[in-house]
C-alpha cells in the first residue's frame, strides 16, 4: 500500500476559449521599467515574443538577439552572470530579444502546432526585423544569433528577406551544418523509433517523474555521465538523446546549472525530418518543395549565399560537441565559393556550444569578439 | 590595528637597527640597541611571539592612542582611505561585531590575533557583491575611489553590473581616521626608508632595498665581497675608472642609453644579444677578454672591472689571497668551505652563497602578522601578468572568481602599463576586451623596487585593501647569475611578503619552481621532500628560486600564510597553442622535431600552461588550500612516451646520449643557423646553463600527491600527460613561428605511391570526338599531420594529352584534397565531392596550364567506378577551361599501384613502415567510405520522409 501513490497524473489543461498563448515571464535583473515586452505576432499570425531593453537613449544601434531552438531570450539575460545584454548595454547598444516559435517560453515545442524551420525563416525573423526597423528608423541593426536561430537566419538572409543588416554574428552553425556521424545516426534512429510513441523529448526530470514513458531516454542519457543531475545528463551528456554534448560542464556556474531545465525546454520530435535533411546535405535546405507559399526561400541556402549583403562573424567554441567545426567549414566554403563576402571566423578556445553565452566566463572570452565586431561596424 | 602598527613599525625599527649594526654599530652599544628595540617589543607582548588572542587592554590602548595621537595630521586623510577598508567600529549590519574600545572608537582587525580574525574584515559574504557596510553612524569607510591622490593612477571598480558597490556617501570616513598601519608606517617606517633612499646608490638600483647607507649588495647581511677592505694589489681607483668606462660602453647597448656602474646590465633591459655585442666590443676596444659566461653571471660594470683586474692581477702576481671573506660582524661565524678551483662548475660560487645567505636573513625582518580571513579573494594583487604563466593566471582568476585583479606591470606610467599588458595578453592569444579591462586595475610598478615602486600612499592602501597577493613575476633566464637575478626573484618575493604581512593579513601565493630541486643527483622531488643543497645549485635561476622559497618559508614563522606553487616545465596551451618563446622546453621541442633526435632524458616534468594556471588559481581561490607547497608538474613524460608521441605524429626520432645530442644539435645549429633558436644554442654553450639542463634531464619524476588530492577535491581537471595531442597546437604554432619545422613537401616523403589514369577530353561545348588523355602521377604525403589537418596529398608527375600539347606536360605543383569541404555538393543535389585534384602544368614550350579534376560520389550502384573516375577540366593559366573530359584509373592497376605499391620512407624500420602503410590505408579507406555513404544516406532519408507524416500528439499534458 505504501507504494501506491496518489493520483500523480498531471492535471488536464483547460481548453483555451478566451485566452491566447502567453509567454512565460523573463528572468532578469534589469529595472522592470527598462524591459519593454511588445505584443508581437509572426507573419502567419503565430504569437511570438519580442522584448526591447529601453536605455533611454535614442541614438543607439540596435542588436537583435536570436536564441537557439528550445532555448529562449532568457539565455541572453542570465541574472547570475555577466550576460550579453549587460555587455551590449555597456557597449552602447540597444538590445532587442526575439522569442521565435522554437522558444521554450512559448508552448509550441511541447503542445502547439507543428512548424518547420522554413516558417521561422519566412515568418518570424523577417517580421521581427521589420518591426524593429519601424521603431528604430535608420539606425543600424545588428543580429547576434545562436545555433538554430543562426541557421534559420541564414535562410532568411539568402532569401533576401532581411536586407541591409549592419552585421551578423553567428554562433555555432550557419550555412553548413555538420553533425558527428554518431549523433546523426542516433538522431535518425531515435526519431524513427520514437515518433509513433512520443512527440517531444522533455528535459525537466521533475516534470515527468521517475517512472514515465521517457524513463528509458533518461536512462540512456545517464550512461557514462559525470553529473548526477538527470536534466544535465540529457543535455550535457546526450543533447536530447542524440549523444552530443551541448556545453563544457565546468563552464557553467552552479546557478545556471541548476536552472538548465528553465533555460532549455523540450525538443519536438517532429522537427527531426527537416533537421535531418539539412544535416545530411551539409547545407541549409528548404523543407517545403511543393508548397508555393515558401517559394521565396531558396532550395539551398548555400547556393544562394551570394545574396548575403552584410558582414558576418562566424563564432564557435573549439570544443563544440554538437555542430563540431561547422563554422570553420562554413568559412572555408564561403571563402572558396563566395570570396566577395565579408566573412570572418573566430574560434573560442576551450568553449563548447551553449556555454559561449551561458558560461560564467563568457563575458571575458566570448563577448569581446562580438563587441569588437559590432564596434567596427556601428 | 595595534598589532599592525606595531609590526609595521617594528619591522622598520628592526631594519633600522640591523642597518645600524651593519654600518658598524653607529656608536650604539648593545644597551642602546635594546633600548631602541624595546618600545617595539614590550615584554608582555613581544612581536616575536604573536599572541593568539587579542587583549582588551591593548585594544583600549589602541583606542586611546587613536584619540590622543597625532592622527589629524595632513596625511591622515589619505591614510584613512586605506585603513578604513578594514575597519568597522560598531554596529555594522553584517553581523560582524567588533570588540570596541571603551570609548567606542574603532577596534582593529588584529593582525596576529587569530581568534578574532574570522569575524573581522569585510563582510564580503553578505549580499551580492562587496557591499561596504555603511553603519548607522556612518562612521566608516571611505571607498578607495573617493580617497586619495592615487586615484589618478588607479582605476577603481565602478559599480556597474553587480560587481563591487561602494557606499555613495563616505564623508564620515575620514572624520574618524583610524590609526592604521599607514599612519604609523608613514611616521615611523618612512623616515627610515627615506634614509635608505637618499643613500648614495641611485634609485634605479634595486639593491637599495636592502638598505645600508653604502652600497647595499656588498654591505648588507654579511655578504662581503672579496675586494672591499681587502688590502690587495689591485688599485681600487683603477677598478672604479674601468667600471665607469665599461658602464659607458654598456650604456650604448641599452634602451635607456646609460648604465650605472652598480646596475645590472640585464636588469637595465639588456638582452643576451646585447651582451654578446658588448663582450665583443670590450675585447675590441679595451682588450678585455671576458668570458661570456662571466658576464651572464654578474653583469654589473663594477664587478666586471674587478673581475678583469683580478684575472690580470692574478696572472701578474703569484698568489695573493684575494678571496678572504670577512665573517659578518653580527652573523654567526660560519666558515663556509671554499669551492674547489679544480671543478669550476660543480658548486656554487662562494660570493653567490654569501649573498644568498644575506638575502635569506632579510626574511627575518618581516613584520609579524595574523591569519587571513578564510574567504575567496575579492581583491587580488597579481605580479607578472605580462608573462606567460601570469597572463594565463590573470584570465583564470577573472573567470573563476569575482575578484578585481590589480596587475603590477613594469612601465613608466599607467597608459604604458595598460598597453603593455594588452599586448602581452594578445600575444598569448588571450582576450583583451572591455570586458576584461573592467575587472582589472593596472598599477605601474616594479617588483625590484622598494614597495614595488608604488607611492607610499598606494602601497598602504593596497596593504589594507587587498585580500590576496599572487607573485608570478620572475626573471626567467638560465644564463644570468644570482646577483643579476636576485632583485627580481628574491627581493621581489620578499617585498610581496612585506606587502602581504603589512596591514590586513593576506595570503601570499608564490610561484616557485621545480628548479628548487635542480641538483644533479637528487633522488626525489615530492612536495614535502627536502630542497636541493644550495651549494650544488649552479645556475643563477635555480639559486634565486631556491632562495626565494626558503626565505618565504622563514616568513611563515612570522605568521604569514605562504603558498609555494612549483611548476615544472610549462608547456604550450593545449587549445590555443600559445607558448613561451624564451622557454627552454619550447626550444628543446623545436630541436627534437627539427633534428629528429632526442637526448636520453629520464623524465620531462612538464605540464601545459592551461592546467598549471587553472590549478594554481584553484589554490588561490580556496582558503583551505592556502599555505602549503604544491608541485604543479603534471604527469611526467618518460623518454618512451615522447618517442612514441613523435612517431604518432609521423616524426620518428632517434635517441642519443645527452653529450652526443648536444654536440650534434650545436653543430647543426651552427651549420644552419635558425635565428629563433639562437637562445637554445647559447644555453647549450653555457656551462652553468648546461648544469641546469643536465639536472633537469637526469632528474627523477616529480610527484604531486597534494596537488592531485586538491584537484580531486575541487573537481578540477586532473593532471594528464602532456602528450602528442595536447602538444599539437603548440607544435603547429612553433612551426608557424619558425622555431620548429613541420615536414615539407620537398623533404623525403613519408609515404608515396603511383597512380595512372586513362581517358579522353574534348573541347568544351563541342561534340568533337574525344582525344586521348592520360596522367602518370606520384602521390605522396610528407607526414600524417598534413593528411589529418589539411586532408591533402601532394602530387607530382606528368600529363599526356595531345589536345593540349604533343609532348607530355610536367606537373609543377599538384594537390589532391580528400573529401574537400566535407563533400558538400557544388550545386544543390546528390553529387557529393569525393576527391579534388588541382594541378599546375607546364608544357615543353614553357606554356602554363591548369587542370582541375573531381571524383564524385552519387547514390548509384557503380561505387567501384565512382572511386576511380575523375572528371577533369583543363585550361591555360589565367583563362577559363577549354577542354573537359573524364579519366579513369584502370581497374587492374588500382590495387597493384595504390595498395601493394605503397612505398614508405626507407629510413624507417620495417615495423614503422608497416604502421605507416596501415595508418594511411585505414584513414583513406574510412574517408572514402564516409564519402560514398553520404548520397545514399540522403536518398534513404528522402524515402523515409515520403511516408505519411506522423500526427500523433501526446495527451495528458
Amino acid at each position: 500500500m505504501i507504494f501506491k501513490a496518489t493520483n500523480s497524473r498531471p492535471r488536464p489543461a483547460l481548453r483555451r476559449v478566451r485566452t491566447t498563448t502567453a509567454l512565460r515571464p523573463l528572468r532578469h535583473r534589469l529595472h522592470p521599467a527598462a524591459v519593454e515586452e511588445i505584443p508581437f505576432r509572426a507573419g502567419d499570425g503565430v504569437r511570438l515574443g519580442l522584448t526591447r531593453i529601453d536605455t533611454g537613449e535614442q541614438d543607439r544601434p540596435a542588436v537583435l538577439l536570436l536564441h537557439g531552438h528550445t532555448a529562449s531570450a532568457d539565455m541572453f539575460l542570465l541574472p547570475e552572470t555577466r550576460n550579453l545584454v549587460d555587455a551590449l548595454l555597456d557597449g552602447g547598444y540597444e538590445p532587442w530579444l526575439l522569442d521565435w516559435r522554437g522558444s521554450c517560453r512559448l508552448p509550441y515545442n511541447e503542445t502547439g502546432q507543428k512548424y518547420t524551420y522554413d516558417d521561422v525563416a519566412l515568418h518570424d525573423i523577417p517580421e521581427a526585423v521589420s518591426h524593429i526597423r519601424a521603431r528604430i528608423g535608420d539606425r543600424p541593426l545588428f543580429v547576434v544569433a545562436h545555433c538554430i536561430g543562426s541557421l534559420t537566419l541564414s535562410l532568411s538572409m539568402t532569401a533576401g528577406l532581411v536586407p541591409g543588416l549592419a552585421g551578423v554574428v553567428s554562433q555555432g552553425v550557419f550555412l553548413t551544418p555538420k553533425l558527428a556521424g554518431r549523433t546523426s545516426l542516433r538522431m535518425s534512429l531515435a526519431g524513427e523509433l520514437l515518433k509513433s510513441r512520443i512527440d517531444h523529448i522533455p528535459v525537466d526530470f521533475r516534470k515527468v517523474g521517475l517512472w514515465s514513458r521517457y524513463t528509458p531516454l533518461f536512462a540512456l542519457a545517464s550512461r557514462r555521465a559525470s553529473c548526477p543531475d538527470p536534466t544535465c545528463q540529457i543535455l550535457h551528456n546526450s543533447a536530447w538523446g542524440t549523444g552530443a554534448s551541448l556545453f563544457v560542464h565546468e563552464h557553467l556556474s552552479e546557478t545556471t546549472h541548476g536552472r538548465l531545465a528553465e533555460l532549455l525546454g523540450p525538443a519536438p520530435l517532429w522537427i527531426l525530418p527537416h533537421l535531418r535533411r539539412i544535416e545530411l546535405a551539409r547545407s541549409v535546405v528548404r523543407w517545403h518543395d511543393t508548397d508555393l507559399r515558401y517559394r521565396t526561400l531558396p532550395p539551398n541556402a548555400l547556393d544562394a549565399a551570394a545574396r548575403i549583403d552584410t558582414p558576418v562573424l562566424l563564432l564557435s567554441g573549439s570544443e563544440n560537441g554538437l555542430w563540431l567545426d561547422s563554422q570553420k567549414l562554413c568559412h572555408q566554403v564561403l571563402a572558396r565559393r563566395q570570396p566577395q563576402l565579408d566573412v570572418t571566423y573566430a574560434e573560442i578556445p576551450g568553449y563548447g556550444h551553449l556555454d559561449t553565452f551561458l558560461g560564467r566566463g563568457a563575458a571575458l572570452d566570448v563577448f569581446g569578439h562580438i563587441l569588437d565586431f559590432l564596434d567596427e561596424r556601428r | 590595528m595595534r598589532e599592525v602598527n606595531e609590526d609595521a613599525s617594528a619591522y622598520a625599527r628592526q631594519r633600522a637597527t640591523a642597518e645600524a649594526i651593519e654600518r658598524g654599530g653607529g656608536g650604539l652599544g648593545v644597551n642602546d640597541l635594546l633600548a631602541k628595540v624595546a618600545p617595539t617589543a614590550p615584554p608582555d607582548q613581544p612581536p616575536a611571539a604573536p599572541s593568539g588572542a587579542r587583549r582588551p587592554d591593548t585594544a583600549a590602548e589602541a583606542a586611546r592612542t587613536a584619540g590622543s595621537g597625532p592622527v589629524a595630521g595632513p596625511s591622515s586623510a589619505t591614510g584613512s582611505g586605506a585603513g578604513a577598508a578594514v575597519l568597522r567600529p560598531t554596529g555594522s549590519g553584517g553581523g560582524t561585531q567588533w570588540p570596541a574600545g571603551p570609548d567606542g572608537g574603532f577596534a582593529e582587525p588584529p593582525l596576529t590575533g587569530a581568534g578574532a580574525d574570522a569575524a573581522v574584515q569585510l563582510p564580503t559574504g553578505s549580499g551580492g557583491g562587496t557591499q561596504w557596510p555603511a553603519g548607522p553612524d556612518g562612521g566608516f569607510a571611505e571607498p578607495p575611489s573617493t580617497g586619495s591622490e592615487a586615484d589618478a593612477t588607479v582605476q577603481l571598480p565602478t559599480g556597474s553590473g553587480g560587481g563591487t558597490q561602494w557606499p555613495a556617501d563616505s564623508d564620515v570616513g575620514s572624520a574618524a581616521p583610524p590609526p592604521s598601519g599607514s599612519r604609523t608606517a608613514s611616521s615611523d617606517a618612512r623616515p627610515t626608508r627615506s634614509d635608505t633612499a637618499s643613500a648614495p646608490p641611485p634609485p634605479t638600483d634595486p639593491a637599495a632595498y636592502t638598505g645600508g647607507g653604502t652600497l647595499p649588495i656588498q654591505d648588507t647581511g654579511g655578504g662581503t665581497l672579496p675586494i672591499q677592505g681587502t688590502p690587495g694589489p689591485l688599485p681600487t681607483q683603477n677598478a672604479e675608472d674601468l667600471a665607469a668606462v665599461i658602464a659607458a660602453m654598456a650604456g650604448r647597448h641599452l634602451p635607456e642609453g646609460h648604465l650605472s656602474p652598480d646596475a645590472d646590465f640585464f636588469d637595465a633591459g639588456g638582452s643576451s644579444v646585447n651582451a654578446v655585442e658588448l663582450v665583443a666590443e670590450l675585447e675590441d676596444e679595451l682588450g678585455m677578454e671576458l668570458d661570456l659566461d662571466e658576464v651572464f653571471a654578474d653583469a654589473r660594470p663594477r664587478s666586471l672591472a674587478r673581475r678583469w683586474l683580478q684575472t690580470t692581477g692574478a696572472t701578474a702576481l703569484p698568489a695573493p689571497p684575494l678571496r678572504t671573506p670577512l665573517p659578518p660582524p653580527t652573523a654567526p661565524a660560519i666558515v663556509l668551505p671554499r669551492p674547489h678551483a679544480a671543478a669550476p662548475h660543480t658548486t656554487a660560487r662562494r660570493e653567490d652563497l654569501d649573498q644568498i645567505l644575506a638575502d635569506l636573513a632579510l626574511a627575518d625582518r618581516l613584520p609579524f602578522t595574523g591569519s587571513p580571513e578564510p574567504l575567496p579573494p575579492r581583491r587580488i594583487l597579481l605580479t607578472g601578468a605580462t608573462g606567460f604563466l601570469g597572463s594565463h593566471m590573470l584570465l583564470d582568476l577573472l573567470r573563476h572568481s569575482d575578484a578585481q585583479v590589480y596587475c603590477l606591470v613594469r612601465a613608466s606610467d599607467q597608459a604604458a602599463a595598460v598597453t603593455r599588458l594588452g599586448e602581452a595578453l594578445r600575444s598569448y592569444e588571450l582576450p583583451w576586451s572591455s570586458e576584461v579591462r573592467r575587472r582589472i586595475t593596472v598599477l605601474p610598478g616594479d617588483i625590484r623596487r622598494p614597495h614595488l615602486g608604488l607611492s607610499d600612499d598606494l602601497w598602504h592602501r593596497l596593504a589594507h585593501e587587498l585580500d590576496s597577493v599572487v607573485g608570478v613575476a620572475a626573471a626567467v633566464d638560465f644564463l644570468r647569475g644570482y646577483p643579476s637575478l636576485r632583485s627580481s626573484n628574491v627581493l621581489g618575493a620578499l617585498t610581496l611578503a612585506e606587502l602581504a604581512a603589512t596591514g590586513r593579513p593576506k595570503p601570499l601565493h608564490h610561484i616557485s619552481s621545480i628548479a628548487v630541486f635542480n641538483e644533479v643527483g637528487i633522488t626525489s622531488m615530492g612536495e614535502e621532500d627536502p630542497l636541493a643543497h644550495v651549494d650544488r645549485l649552479i645556475a643563477g635561476y635555480d639559486q634565486t628560486k631556491w632562495a626565494a622559497e626558503v626565505a618565504l618559508r622563514r616568513a611563515r614563522d612570522h605568521g604569514l600564510v605562504v603558498t609555494a606553487l612549483r611548476p615544472g616545465g610549462i608547456g604550450g596551451h593545449t587549445k590555443t597553442g600559445a607558448y613561451n618563446p624564451q622557454d627552454l622546453s619550447s626550444g628543446l621541442i623545436s630541436a627534437f622535431g627539427r633534428f629528429r633526435t632526442v637526448p636520453a632524458f629520464r623524465y620531462l616534468n612538464a605540464a601545459p600552461v592551461d592546467w598549471v594556471s587553472r590549478t594554481a588559481v584553484g589554490v588561490i581561490c580556496e582558503p583551505d588550500a592556502w599555505g602549503f607547497d604544491y608541485n604543479l608538474t603534471g604527469v611526467p613524460n618518460t623518454l618512451d612516451d615522447v618517442v612514441r608521441d613523435m612517431a604518432l605524429g609521423g616524426m620518428h626520432v632517434r635517441v642519443q646520449d645527452w653529450d652526443e645530442w648536444r654536440a650534434d644539435a650545436l653543430a647543426r645549429l651552427e651549420a644552419d643557423p635558425v635565428p629563433e633558436l639562437t637562445f637554445l644554442a647559447r644555453v647549450l654553450q653555457s656551462p652553468t646553463a648546461l648544469k641546469l639542463c643536465e639536472a633537469t634531464l637526469k632528474g627523477p619524476a616529480a610527484t604531486m600527491d597534494r596537488t592531485a588530492a586538491l584537484t580531486e577535491a575541487l573537481g578540477l581537471a586532473p593532471a594528464a600527460r602532456y602528450d602528442a595531442r595536447a602538444q599539437l597546437r603548440t607544435f603547429e604554432k612553433l612551426a608557424h613561428d619558425g622555431l620548429a619545422r613541420l615536414p615539407h613537401k620537398d623533404d623525403q616523403p613519408y609515404l608515396w605511391f603511383s597512380e595512372t589514369t586513362e581517358g579522353g577530353v574534348r573541347p568544351i561545348g563541342t561534340a568533337a570526338p574525344a582525344s586521348p588523355c592520360a596522367t602518370d602521377l606520384t602521390l605522396s604525403i610528407a607526414s600524417m599531420h598534413q593528411l589529418v589537418t589539411e586532408r591533402r596529398v601532394d602530387a607530382r608527375g606528368e600529363l599526356r594529352c595531345p589536345a593540349v600539347h604533343p609532348d607530355p606536360l610536367t606537373v609543377e605543383r599538384g594537390d589532391v584534397w580528400i573529401r574537400p569541404e566535407e563533400g558538400i555538393p557544388q550545386q544543390h543535389g546528390l553529387r557529393h565531392q569525393l576527391l579534388c585534384y588541382r594541378l599546375q602544368l607546364r608544357d615543353a614550350d614553357g606554356g602554363r596550364w591548369w587542370l582541375e579534376g573531381r571524383k564524385y560520389a552519387r547514390a548509384r550502384r557503380d561505387l567501384w567506378r565512382q572511386t576511380r573516375a575523375l572528371s577533369i577540366e583543363i585550361g591555360r593559366a589565367g583563362e577559363v577551361a577549354s577542354l573537359a573530359g573524364e579519366v579513369v584509373v584502370p581497374a587492374d592497376s588500382y590495387v597493384r599501384d595504390q595498395i601493394d605499391g605503397i612505398k614508405v620512407d626507407p629510413r624507417l624500420t620495417s615495423q614503422e613502415k608497416r604502421a605507416a602503410k596501415l595508418t594511411w590505408l585505414a584513414w583513406f579507406g574510412l574517408e572514402m567510405g564516409r564519402g560514398l555513404l553520404g548520397p545514399f544516406a540522403r536518398a534513404a532519408a528522402d524515402l523515409l520522409d515520403l511516408r505519411r507524416p506522423q500526427t500523433s500528439t501526446e495527451h495528458n499534458r
